[in-house]
């Protein structure tokens, strides 16, 4: 594999056939970036818009039943990935003191839930005695705490040397001194790729909104995106905008997020895959 | 723990009450995660009584198995239980199928320029979520005038009047196949190719001095050390076959229900779109899947165990 080879047929056809494989995974998605400028609606490919508009983005910030979703998207991903990572942590540590009473105890307490769960009907019934229904706080409480990236957390706790635990408690640190000063200044890559996976499912989140909220005021992007163009139902608005215009710039909006991240942080999108076996 | 006390009693462990004192701040750190999934996993469990009970509106009754002999009964339900098991099998098997033929042929790409860009690439619709992917493809497979591929198959004369894909009930389920390849075929490949990196490049380099042709490399190295890795992937996936929703639900509709309802679309549907929905019938559909996701998942673990000499949980 070192050396350099001849190029033969067999590259030529790999080569081919997986540029086609790279275009069927793009054309769909330029076709949507490109139609979202685009004034006219067309069912053509182009490659740049033949009427270029910002006329959907415009509506979509203008329009509060647009923006407002939005802005709870970004809300509640946010705090939903902050408490997650912060259970996620916490969790995580205690599992690794394998001396501490109980510590078997709690490890059986979190698995069981991998194993059996109450069902969709006994949760909502749940949620809904917590005030959680149409509420779009459930999002964050649905998803703040993840029992699977609780353990890939542990694993990698587990790869830290324990001599420097042992150094911080002859320093004299609490348990949440070496948590803070220690431990999570060192977890940094695993915080990134267990952050982000939290942040992907809480914003690409849209079945819980649909079984749990129905105010219009409460809920997230990919809902409002679902509901305007699978039931058509589209918010009337300030701007002259053709629908077609409307329906592609709000998915570019949908998928924004991660879409201008992921180059970036490819590395940690990836990680958090391969440190614990697969995840659907 | 308590066989090594037995064993060794010159090695004197500290009295409980003292190690549990040496933890506090441990058991502090564990109480909001204890107090988390306390609330939002174990309180739902006990909800789960409600199947044996009728729960209409603020009449709650006992019953008995009454909602379980019902639920057999059901033609809906049977109907739905199918569907799941033949959706969920047949997309995983594709999926990984696909991902497993994708892996291989990617890892023979000499240009590593070009296989991290095609992995890049491949990898991206993972992160778009299913509503968005179903929004996507509703408007390219749309029948109207700027429906993506029904005009540009009649613009080449395929088709002279146009197919509506999604309300097809002979459509429906080749096209969900192929959406979801799309979605997540390429994120598939990263289990594979976390296999692939760890095979010993001597052996290929051995092989093409024995005269093996590429196809046999692939045959002879590369498939037989992905092999562990397939079962191991298909064993996984096998253990949530039941819990397929949100690809289902944010693509089907009323006029393909024969062919897409799955279980939990089935629960949802008699629940909110019921106009008095009966809680305790749709808890029992969800504790006959629980129970039956519940050995699937044991069943996972046991063969993992054997394949790979550790479980799943």
């Amino acid at each position: 594999m070192g050396k350099k080879q001849k190029l033969t047929l067999f590259d030529v056809i790999n080569y081919i056939v997986f540029i086609l494989l790279a275009l069927i995974i793009i054309i769909p998605i330029w076709k949507v970036v490109v139609d979202s400028f685009n004034a006219v609606g067309v069912y053509k490919f182009q490659l740049w818009p033949s009427d270029p508009t910002f006329a959907g983005y415009l509506t979509i910030m203008s329009t509060a039943k647009l923006a407002r979703p939005f802005i709870n998207s970004v809300v509640t991903t946010i705090i939903g990935t902050l408490i997650g990572l912060i259970m996620a942590t916490l969790g995580g540590y205690v599992l690794c003191q394998y001396e501490m009473p109980g510590r078997n105890l709690f490890s059986y307490f979190l698995l069981f839930t991998m194993i059996f769960s109450g069902g969709m009907i006994p949760e909502y019934l749940v949620m809904k005695q917590l005030g959680l229904v149409d509420n779009m706080w459930i999002l964050v409480v649905k998803h703040g705490m993840n029992v699977y990236n609780l353990v890939l957390m542990k694993n990698f706790f587990e790869g830290i040397p324990g001599s420097l635990y042992e150094a911080a408690e002859l320093d004299g640190c609490s348990p949440m001194k070496t948590f803070t000063s220690v431990v999570l200044p060192l977890s940094k890559a695993a915080l990134a790729s267990i952050g982000l996976m939290f942040a992907v499912t809480i914003w690409n989140d849209y079945s819980t909104v649909q079984i749990y909220i129905t105010n219009p005021t409460q809920v997230n992007f990919q809902y409002q995106l679902r509901v305007m163009i699978m039931d058509g139902d589209t918010p009337t608005t300030a701007y002259k905008v053709s629908q077609n215009t409307l329906y592609y710039a709000s998915i570019v909006c949908a998928i924004l997020p991660f879409m201008v991240a992921y180059p970036f942080l490819q590395k940690y999108f990836v990680t958090g895959v391969n440190a614990g076996a697969v995840k659907e | 723990m308590s066989n090594n006390q037995d064993t060794t009693p010159v090695v004197h462990k500290k009295p409980l009450k003292l190690r549990m004192w040496n933890y506090r701040g441990f058991y502090l750190m564990a109480l909001p995660v204890f107090i988390f999934v306390l609330i939002i996993y174990y309180w739902p469990m006990l909800g789960v009584r409600y199947s044996f009970y009728s729960y209409k509106l603020r009449d709650i009754h006992f019953v008995g198995l009454d909602n379980f002999t019902q639920l057999f009964k059901e033609k809906e339900f049977w109907s739905s239980f199918r569907n799941t098991l033949i959706i969920s099998i047949v997309k995983l098997l594709l999926n990984t199928f696909v991902a497993v033929i994708i892996s291989i042929f990617l890892n023979e790409m000499t240009s590593m320029i070009c296989k991290k860009f095609i992995q890049t690439v491949i990898y991206l619709p993972h992160f778009m979520s299913y509503a968005v992917v179903a929004a996507i493809f509703t408007l390219f497979l749309s029948t109207s005038s700027t429906g993506f591929v029904n005009e540009t198959l009649k613009s080449m004369g395929i088709i002279t009047k146009s197919i509506d894909f999604l309300h097809s009930k002979t459509m429906w389920r080749p096209i969900f196949y192929l959406i979801n390849l799309w979605k997540e075929t390429g994120w598939g490949t990263v289990i594979f190719f976390a296999t692939l990196s760890g095979i010993n490049t001597e052996q290929y380099e051995a092989a093409s001095i024995d005269g093996a042709t590429r196809l046999q490399r692939i045959r002879y190295i590369t498939f037989p050390a992905l092999s562990n890795t397939i079962i191991i992937v298909l064993i996984l996936n096998l253990a949530k076959v039941l819990n397929i929703f949100e690809p289902v639900f944010v693509l089907y509709n009323s006029r393909v229900l024969e062919v897409s309802d799955v279980i939990s679309t089935y629960i949802y549907r008699k629940t909110f779109l019921t106009a008095i929905p009966d809680y305790g019938y749709t808890t029992a559909v969800g504790l006959f899947k629980s129970l039956v996701g519940c050995v699937l998942m044991l069943a996972s673990d046991i063969a993992s165990k054997k394949v790979r000499g550790r479980g799943i949980i």
